[in-house]
């Protein structure tokens, strides 16, 4: 490498590669035309909107359009801050949140060893089967279940009956409903979850076993020294991303489940912008608390990618 | 290996929590079921415990004679089964030149697609976007929107990478452009992955609410998911007329039964599918 010639090389390569590419486009031009589709489908459907969210530094006005609104700079950001209904909304998302990576994000793994002691390949799929059913079934499905279960002659109000209980109004209770929103998450989503577990925990080394065995540990044992520090770094990864959409709770079970008597405790960010967005036009300002809530997810992920590398390894 | 009484009692218990739970995943259903076959005196006098009492099939006669219920049938089966096949072709298509070294710019265009997964544009611009090309109030809004799914373009990529590049070169020795080598190279030899994608799509499009609640506001055009929703917050749409007493349906197993109805193409398919979305998932999570 002749470093005095670095600067004329430079520029030469820079005309080869160019030349490169169109060569590259003359010659599999068939590649091109294929993936045009594609590309033209990510620009239309995902970069056009994010460039939309320019809307933001607008009072935007439906009848004037993106062009002809004024523009206000941060005005809508300023607003939402002051805005009692936004910190409400904020809150309540951040709660349900919360409650869901607590309860909601170890039980899978909780399952999956479960499964994984089992010793029945026969035993095991079955009980898998069963468990991954209810992850196909819409939102509007398990909500109509959910709310038939719970009325006031609903089966969970009939066995309370037979212990004396009186009948519940479960749906319509503001103190029950972050409860019924973890819990329904947890029962159509826990067996799907195990599948990525049960993939990592296939493929611990057998021979970890065979030698904890020779030195006398339980099998409480080797789950607590093999099993959980294998899973580790899976766990890590499904951490991080969860946490990348932290408030990002899914619009269609929180809506499914939320009636105006439990909006108080229930209307989270999605199903707010869409009753103010979408039915109520009041576009900017709910752009804005999108934008707010991915760049929340964005920070909490920057913050715990970088906890995460500092003892395992993070995603970047 | 011994098994010490600890062990033996553990696995017991074992068996006992997850049979328990197992029984949760079914029971719901069940019960819907046993409620959508019973009478509606039955039903809510608190009688019904997931077995039909005073049996009557008066719900499901009823329901299955709605109109509105079959028209939101076939927009259903029509965005599930045209979407699919769009979502596919389109998948292909991209996956296809992605997989190759040869297109230069393939390092380029991943990055481009990975961003769109970080950055999610806001529900609001992502409306404008639709509504600006004209697609409000169409059912192609239930498709186009959503044709490609990130993950699912990734799997089938990841499996094409896999595929040796020995059968494309003597395929193009022998004068194969690569529209050919992909349809009759690529795709036979990629069935159950592409089985499993267009799994993953089906469902996804035999569930479609969301969007419909956004795009949809002709009736006409509302899939059976926005249907079954209305049925049960305003079960005045069922007009029942239950008042006469000697109906054999009410709200209560008209809306059990219509929940059964929109959940049965699912569970009647998902014994034959389950191994095909196992292997999906797990290939998903096998990338990079």
């Amino acid at each position: 490498m002749a470093y005095s010639h670095e600067m004329p090389r430079q520029a030469n390569r820079k005309r080869e590669s160019g030349n490169r590419y169109l060569k590259n486009v003359r010659k599999h031009w068939m590649l091109y035309l294929m993936i045009l589709p594609g590309i033209l489908f990510y620009i239309v459907f995902k970069y056009v909107p994010l460039a939309g969210s320019i809307i933001t530094f607008q009072d935007y006005q439906i009848m004037k359009g993106i062009w002809a609104s004024p523009w206000v700079g941060l005005d809508n950001f300023k607003f939402i801050f002051s805005y009692p209904d936004f910190w409400k909304v904020l809150r309540n998302t951040a709660l349900i949140a919360l409650y869901q990576l607590v309860f909601g994000f170890p039980a899978p793994i909780v399952l999956a060893l479960l499964f994984n002691e089992i010793r029945g390949m026969v035993m095991k799929r079955t009980y898998q089967s069963i468990f991954y059913l209810p992850h196909f079934l819409s939102w509007v499905v398990v909500g109509g279940i959910v709310f038939e279960l719970l009325a006031t002659g609903g089966i969970v109000n009939v066995v309370r009956g037979w212990f004396g209980y009186e009948p519940v109004l479960f749906m319509q209770q503001e103190k029950m409903f972050r409860s019924i929103v973890v819990i329904s998450g947890i029962w159509k989503e826990i067996g799907w979850g195990t599948i990525i577990y049960l993939a990592a925990l296939a493929g611990i080394n057998p021979n970890l076993y065979e030698a904890a065995v020779v030195d006398g540990a339980s099998r409480w044992k080797q789950t607590l020294y093999i099993t959980l520090p294998s899973l580790l770094p899976t766990i890590t990864v499904l951490f991080l991303l969860r946490i990348g959409n932290f408030l990002e709770l899914g619009f269609e079970q929180i809506f499914n489940l939320l009636t105006p008597m439990t909006y108080s405790v229930g209307d989270i960010i999605e199903t707010y912008v869409y009753r103010a967005g979408v039915l109520q036009g009041q576009y900017s300002m709910t752009t804005t608390i999108g934008l707010f809530q991915s760049i929340i997810g964005f920070i909490l992920l920057w913050i715990f990618n970088r906890l995460a590398r500092k003892t395992e390894q993070g995603l970047w | 290996m011994k098994t010490t009484l600890g062990q033996k009692l553990f696995t017991v218990v074992n068996y006992v929590v997850l049979t328990a739970a197992a029984f949760t995943m079914i029971a719901p259903l069940l019960q819907m079921l046993a409620v959508s076959l019973s009478s509606p005196v039955a039903a809510d006098s608190k009688k019904v415990f997931l077995l039909p009492v005073e049996w009557t099939a008066d719900s499901w006669i009823y329901i299955l004679h709605r109109q509105d219920l079959w028209q939101s049938f076939g927009v259903t089966v029509f965005i599930t089964v045209v979407g699919t096949l769009v979502s596919v072709l389109l998948s292909v298509l991209t996956a296809y030149p992605l997989a190759h070294a040869k297109f230069l710019i393939r390092k380029h265009v991943m990055f481009g697609i990975v961003i769109t997964m970080i950055f999610n544009a806001p529900l609001i611009p992502f409306y404008m976007t639709v509504k600006s090309l004209g697609l409000l109030d169409s059912i192609w809004s239930l498709i186009l929107p959503g044709a490609i799914g990130t993950f699912n373009m990734v799997i089938i990529r990841t499996f094409f990478m896999g595929i040796p590049s020995e059968l494309e070169d003597s395929a193009q020795i022998d004068g194969c452009h690569d529209f050919r080598v992909l349809f009759q190279i690529y795709m036979p030899l990629s069935k159950p992955v592409l089985a499993t994608v267009s799994l993953f799509y089906a469902v996804g499009y035999w569930n479609t609410f969301q969007r419909a609640i956004l795009f949809i506001r002709d009736s006409d055009l509302h899939p059976l998911q926005v249907k079954l929703r209305e049925y049960i917050m305003t079960p005045e749409t069922l007009e029942v007329a239950d008042m006469l007493g000697n109906i054999g349906y009410n709200t209560t197993t008209l809306k059990a039964a219509t929940i059964i109805f929109a959940a049965t193409p699912i569970i009647l398919a998902y014994p034959f599918l389950q191994k095909y979305f196992v292997k999906g998932a797990m290939l998903g999570s096998l990338k990079e």
